[in-house]
């Protein structure tokens, strides 16, 4: 049993020392997109919540309203935005009103 | 809140149709890289010494009777936990199968949203669950914004 | 019409041979092929135009050819194939269950995906009204004073919903029988009129355990139907995505072990390798549970190869290490061994896949038997152990890991690529498979003229694998081995109730 007790003393530098510190690794973690707003036209818009498989994107008029709490971070809106969207890095999206992952994202006017 | 549960915490998990990734998450808070007993949280298997309940899956429909009994099973005062974007309704729409949001089933009080959530997404909802950490989805940006048009 | 271009089409391109029958032949065929020793893969039924068509998956090996035999059901009822080929039972209920279509003579059937409660609307594949929902499960030939213990359907922490019906007669387990209804999410049903894009999505998540594994095995059968070429290097690169899962996988079954035998230390050794493993997969594919890795066509993101040479030997060294402190413990190997066993006849009559299979003797491997992508360029050492135990399984999950950490040097120096081919729109139907950590996985898609999904179905290795459970339950008749038999089996719920 010897074998166990020696490994066993690695635990304590190991272990995360969540929340004083965010863990390095985090930034390869899949996450919700973020816009590039001079870029958000409504035809990028379009397309971007056509390729969402979640439901986590939808156009409202001159918004985009991206659903954080439904958004699996897949990278679909991302991969074909070129370049409008990229990944926020953003994990720590816990929140106790759904209404606050409801994100509304003001597109740019098409004109000109 | 805050005051209710300065004592150690006690979790309980329901599965109403995850694709069991959720799950390899939750049982990973208990190993060593996370270490969730040092933050005063402990698993329980049973319902009546549970204080919060962590759910995963889109609520299939079938399933509400056991989700509801283990809810009711649960002393005052109880928090939910919806876990994962399957109970957020990103997975699966509303349908005949599935409610598509655990909302439809139970009141939810700390929504964690992921695919799956990661352990430290995960550990983020407790804490804010138990009111000792602030949430932060609030202030954060989802738009680089120079042209100053602006997120509402 | 897209059928005949199905036949033409694949019988030369991918090792499966279609053989059309009518119904009175079927039962002739089942028998050759039972008393030939053929390993039936899958049985499924699917509605076209209007008329159900059953179709049974036969695997060849050691010859690398599928057989798909298939007939239409005219005029009710199709002979009990379970009665010859036992491993046929499951799918019987499932087509029961999904089309209301009973087999002739069919003894009691299991109910598996439409709850006891369900209201005559409750949605299947093709529903016909006015039938009877099957009962809760197969009648128990119970004698003296026996009773029904239930765990579940809410269990552990961290564990999927099921439940487990164990029927005791207070020392003796006489049967046990698994119900998974409360995880059914009709996911089958859902991918009808989807694009094949949009359907991985989904297909990732009906097993999420084995994503890489069961969507390798859906592009494989879509890329069939349009005819698309993937490149030798983006292959590579699913492969590698595919060892990565398997590992990851094998450390978790490993970590249930030592959980299951109270073995803490061990589990926290295993869930820190398991842990590194996790992480690995994220720094090289970007997802900790390699989802949005493949797509069909070829793959979505690029691994950083990198990252995999920097770190990958590390994190599986520390699964080793594991691996060796676990096989000095005494008191973990005396409860693994003799617990849980399957016998080699079980193996082979019941149609089990994977480490499982492996366990049993029973010498199968997709990568090696039906080769596909890279591996058509690589050896695959297949691991096989005989005493079918739990210790067999976890010899053959450990000397499999070390094959696939063999393959992944091996691809990455032959070089990966991200990339992927766009698919043209074309018609018909083909089979997919792939070796996921739980063992073979089949796919069976069925585009029409619009490139959108009629009928996919998806058979993951847990569907497969459950149903010699409570025969290893029953071996030993120890109630506290049943979580041990289950970590060392490690399949999902979720795979199974779809
Ligand atoms: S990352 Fe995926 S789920 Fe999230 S918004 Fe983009 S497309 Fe939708
Ligand atoms: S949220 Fe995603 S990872 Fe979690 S159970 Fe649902 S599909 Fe699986």
């Amino acid at each position: 049993m010897a074998v166990w007790f020696l490994r066993g003393l690695r635990r304590g530098v190991i272990t995360t020392r969540y929340p004083k510190a965010i863990d390095s690794w985090t930034a390869s973690l899949p996450t919700p997109p973020a816009f590039d707003a001079r870029r958000l036209t409504p035809a990028v818009a379009d397309r971007l919540v056509d390729v969402c498989p979640s439901g986590a994107l939808i156009r409202d008029y001159e918004w985009l309203v991206l659903d954080l709490g439904a958004c699996t971070a897949c990278g679909r809106c991302i991969a074909v935005s070129r370049g409008v969207a990229r990944s926020s890095g953003a994990f720590e999206l816990s929140t106790t009103e759904r209404g606050r992952l409801i994100k509304r994202i003001r597109l740019r006017d098409d004109v000109r | 809140m805050q005051s209710l549960f300065g004592r150690s915490l006690h979790i309980r998990t329901i599965d109403t149709g995850s694709c069991a990734v959720c799950e390899s998450e939750i049982r990973l808070l208990a190993a060593p890289h996370y270490d969730l007993h040092r933050l005063g949280f402990f698993f329980t298997p049973s319902p009546r010494h549970a204080d919060l309940l962590l759910v995963t899956g889109p609520a299939v429909r079938a399933f509400d009777q056991a989700v509801k009994k283990t809810y009711l099973a649960m002393p005052e005062p109880k928090i939910v936990v919806a876990v994962g974007a399957c109970p957020l309704g990103g997975v699966y729409s509303e349908d005949a199968f599935v409610h598509g949001s655990l909302e439809e089933v139970l009141p939810v009080d700390v929504f964690i949203p992921g695919c799956p959530p990661s352990p430290l997404a995960l550990l983020q909802g407790l804490l804010v669950a138990v009111g000792r950490l602030a949430e932060k989805v609030d202030a954060l940006s989802f738009v680089d914004d120079e042209a100053g048009t602006g997120e509402w | 019409m897209s059928r005949e271009i199905e036949a033409s089409r694949y019988r030369a391109n991918d090792g499966v041979e279609y053989l059309r029958v009518g119904m009175a032949e079927v039962e002739g065929v089942v028998e050759d092929m039972t008393k030939a020793g053929t390993r039936l893969a899958d049985l499924f039924g699917s509605m076209e135009d209007e008329e159900l068509v059953i179709r049974l998956v036969y695997g060849r090996e050691p010859e690398p050819s599928y057989a798909v035999v298939q007939w239409p059901v005219r005029g009710g009822g199709y002979p009990p194939l379970s009665e010859v080929a036992p491993a046929a039972f499951v799918e019987e209920c499932e087509i029961y269950e999904q089309f209301g279509l009973k087999c002739s003579g069919a003894k009691g059937l299991n109910r598996l995906v439409v709850p006891p409660h369900a209201a005559p609307d409750f949605p299947r594949l093709a529903h016909r009204p006015g039938r009877q929902a099957p009962p809760p499960h197969a009648p128990h030939y119970v004698t003296g004073e026996a009773i029904e213990f239930p765990v579940g359907p809410v269990r552990g922490v961290g564990q999927e919903s099921l439940y487990m019906g164990l029927v005791t007669s207070g020392e003796e387990l006489i049967d046990l029988y698994l119900m998974v209804w409360h995880k059914h999410r009709g996911i089958e049903r859902r991918l009808q009129q989807l694009r094949p894009q949009q359907a991985l999505f989904l297909v990732e998540r009906a097993e999420g355990l084995s994503a890489v594994g069961n969507s390798w095995a859906f592009c494989r059968a879509v890329e069939s139907i349009t005819d698309v070429m993937v490149p030798e290097a983006v292959e590579r690169t699913r492969a590698v995505a595919l060892e990565f899962e398997r590992i990851y996988n094998h450390a978790a079954s490993l970590a249930a072990l030592c959980q299951a035998t109270s073995l803490t230390v061990g589990q926290a050794q295993a869930e820190v390798a398991l842990e590194e493993l996790l992480r690995l997969n994220a720094a090289a594919f970007g997802h900790r549970y390699l989802f949005g890795v493949l797509a069909p066509g070829g793959v979505t993101r690029g691994p950083d190869v990198g990252v995999i040479r920097e770190r990958f030997t590390m994190a599986v060294d520390e699964l080793r290490r594991v691996a060796a402190a676990l096989r000095s413990t005494n008191s973990f190997m005396d409860r693994v061994e003799v617990c849980g066993v399957v016998s080699i006849d079980d193996a082979r009559r019941l149609g089990l896949v994977g480490p499982v299979a492996r366990g049993s003797g029973q010498d199968l491997d997709t990568r090696r038997d039906h080769p596909y992508g890279a591996y058509r360029d690589c050896r695959v050492e297949v691991p096989v152990r005989t005493a079918g135990d739990c210790l067999a399984r976890m010899e053959v999950i450990l000397a499999e890991v070390e094959t696939s950490a063999a393959l992944v040097t091996e691809l990455v120096q032959a070089g990966l690529r991200a990339g992927s081919v766009d698919l043209p729109p074309a018609a018909g139907a083909a089979l997919g498979w792939c070796e996921s950590p739980r063992g073979e996985s089949l796919v069976w898609v069925s585009l029409d003229r619009e490139g959108r999904i009629r009928r996919a179905r998806l058979r993951p290795a847990s569907a497969r694998n459950w149903r010699a459970f409570d025969d290893a339950a029953r071996s030993r008749n120890v109630f506290t081995d049943i979580p041990i038999i289950e970590a060392s089996f490690w399949l999902t719920v979720a795979g199974f109730a779809r």
